[in-house]
């Protein structure tokens, strides 16, 4: 088992009609034993974006602090908040710079832009960044992710049928990944409001 | 070890570019990567991510008592950190009144028991009575460790009534086979070994050692990530085995620990209007 599978992760995003859904398990583990069934991977930069990390928990935890220390410096500077198109390029820059000792995680970037047009992209652990017009994942169980994804994927669905389909793709995904699961965390963001969700899953 | 970084030079210093001290963000001179001090440039991170090989995935745990033996398994199949299956029968009904658990390779396990089982049956025919499960266990070990060394993952229980009452005995691919009243084997068994030591009584009921045996599984399931499926039970009696339950640990979790029903409360935030 590689050092991206130690503590096991599951995340995606998906992109609905002027609204957009990111997901996650709950587990945080040391291999195979379970340690916690409540862990925190999805975070909110602002009203707008969110960014959900994957891959070692140390790195999520430092990574996310010092993105959180980054975009309120620009709020200060700039007296606004960042774009979600300009936080991805942030977190692309910071990671390409500890390309010889990376921060070994993968994050999942989903944010609403201009027009309440929604935005998700993906990136590796040094910063290659990969946009998507319909889903992104990550994570232990990302290659279930993918094909649970595709298969239940529309284009332009409203937030109540995005919040079903996101959280029916996540809980099937984990369900065949040892090291993710335990639960999942869901937040709807559309321009009015954002709605967080725990998903009641299989604690197998 | 110098680098090119001539790429990166511009007229005018960015902020916080190259530095790894956000806090100081200062102006820095010359752009540059970190590079981490070690003189192994190209193995430190391989050996940094060294990682212990798991053991077997699965949980089975067997226990004598009052009325016979009980034995109860998991039915995950894991392939590293994929979940290949969860529904595999681990408990292996060798013959009417004996049976065998399953941890480590599934080929081997299945085809050793089955095995086994012929071996059995030919015992019964040549001596006209059945075999212990002291010998069949016996049979077993001996068969394995002809095999040591060659790469066989076996770890079993074999469970029976016999002449002499219930009979538990482990057998491992080593050749090793132990005599015992409770065992528990695989990844999952430290978990199963908390909640079935702490439970143990020799005197008591049947339907009191299966939730004992159940419970001890679902734990291990919650807690090991290569245990999960179908918590399996089964009673060997003087009349022979018996399946008791197969429940779901899906379910059991929210039968043991049931979420109280939420009061409607959504957490509704206005988006910053901008």
């Amino acid at each position: 088992m590689s050092i991206f599978e130690y503590n096991g992760s599951a995340v995606v995003a998906m992109v609905g009609k002027n609204c957009f859904a990111i997901a996650s398990d709950r587990r945080l583990g040391v291999q195979l034993q379970t340690i916690a069934t409540d862990f925190q991977r999805i975070s909110k930069i602002h009203d707008r974006v969110f960014i959900a990390l994957s891959g070692l928990a140390t790195d999520v935890q430092t990574l996310y602090q010092r993105l959180v220390f980054r975009h309120k410096l620009y709020q200060l500077r700039e007296e606004r908040d960042m774009k979600p198109e300009t936080f991805a390029s942030l977190v692309s820059a910071i990671l390409y710079e500890k390309r010889f000792g990376p921060y070994l995680c993968q994050p999942v970037i989903a944010g609403l832009g201009e027009d309440e047009k929604p935005f998700i992209c993906t990136m590796d652990s040094i910063g290659a960044k990969e946009l998507a017009k319909d889903f992104v994942v990550s994570g232990t169980a990302s290659e279930s992710l993918y094909g649970a994804c595709e298969a239940m994927y529309k284009p332009d669905m409203e937030a109540e049928e995005l919040f079903e389909t996101i959280s029916q793709a996540l809980l099937s995904s984990v369900d065949r990944d040892c090291l993710s699961g335990w639960g999942g965390h869901v937040y709807v963001v559309t321009p009015t409001e954002i709605k967080e969700r725990i998903l009641k899953g299989r604690m197998d | 070890m110098k680098l090119d970084t001539s790429g990166f030079e511009t007229s005018m210093p960015t902020i916080g570019f190259g530095s790894s001290n956000d806090m100081l963000d200062g102006f820095s001179t010359v752009p540059s990567f970190d590079l981490p001090r070690t003189t192994d440039f190209d193995g430190f991170q391989k050996e940094a991510v060294q990682m212990v090989k798991p053991a077997r995935g699965t949980t089975t745990l067997a226990f004598i008592f009052k009325e016979g033996v009980m034995v109860a398994a998991d039915s995950r199949a894991s392939m590293g950190g994929y979940i290949s299956s969860q529904s595999v029968k681990k408990i292996i009904e060798i013959n009417p009144y004996m049976l065998g658990t399953m941890a480590g390779g599934a080929a081997d396990c299945q085809f050793w028991h089955r095995n086994l089982g012929i071996k059995c049956r030919l015992h019964e025919l040549a001596n006209k009575r059945r075999i212990s499960v002291s010998g069949a266990s016996k049979l077993l070990a001996n068969m394995l460790y002809s095999y040591r060394g060659m790469g066989l993952s076996v770890g079993t229980m074999i469970a029976g009534w016999d002449e002499t009452g219930p009979g538990l005995y482990y057998v491992d691919n080593e050749g090793g086979r132990l005599k015992g009243d409770r065992f528990s084997v695989g990844s999952g068994s430290p978990y199963a070994y908390g909640v079935l030591d702490s439970g143990y009584k020799f005197d008591m009921s049947v339907e009191e050692a299966s939730e004992l045996a159940r419970r001890s599984i679902y734990h291990a399931t919650f807690r090991d990530g290569a245990s999960g499926g179908v918590a399996s039970v089964y009673h060997v009696g003087p009349n022979g085995w018996k399946k008791l339950s197969g429940d779901d640990v899906g379910e059991l979790h929210y039968h043991y620990y049931p979420v109280p029903p939420a009061i409607a409360e959504q957490v509704m935030e206005e988006a910053a209007a901008e």
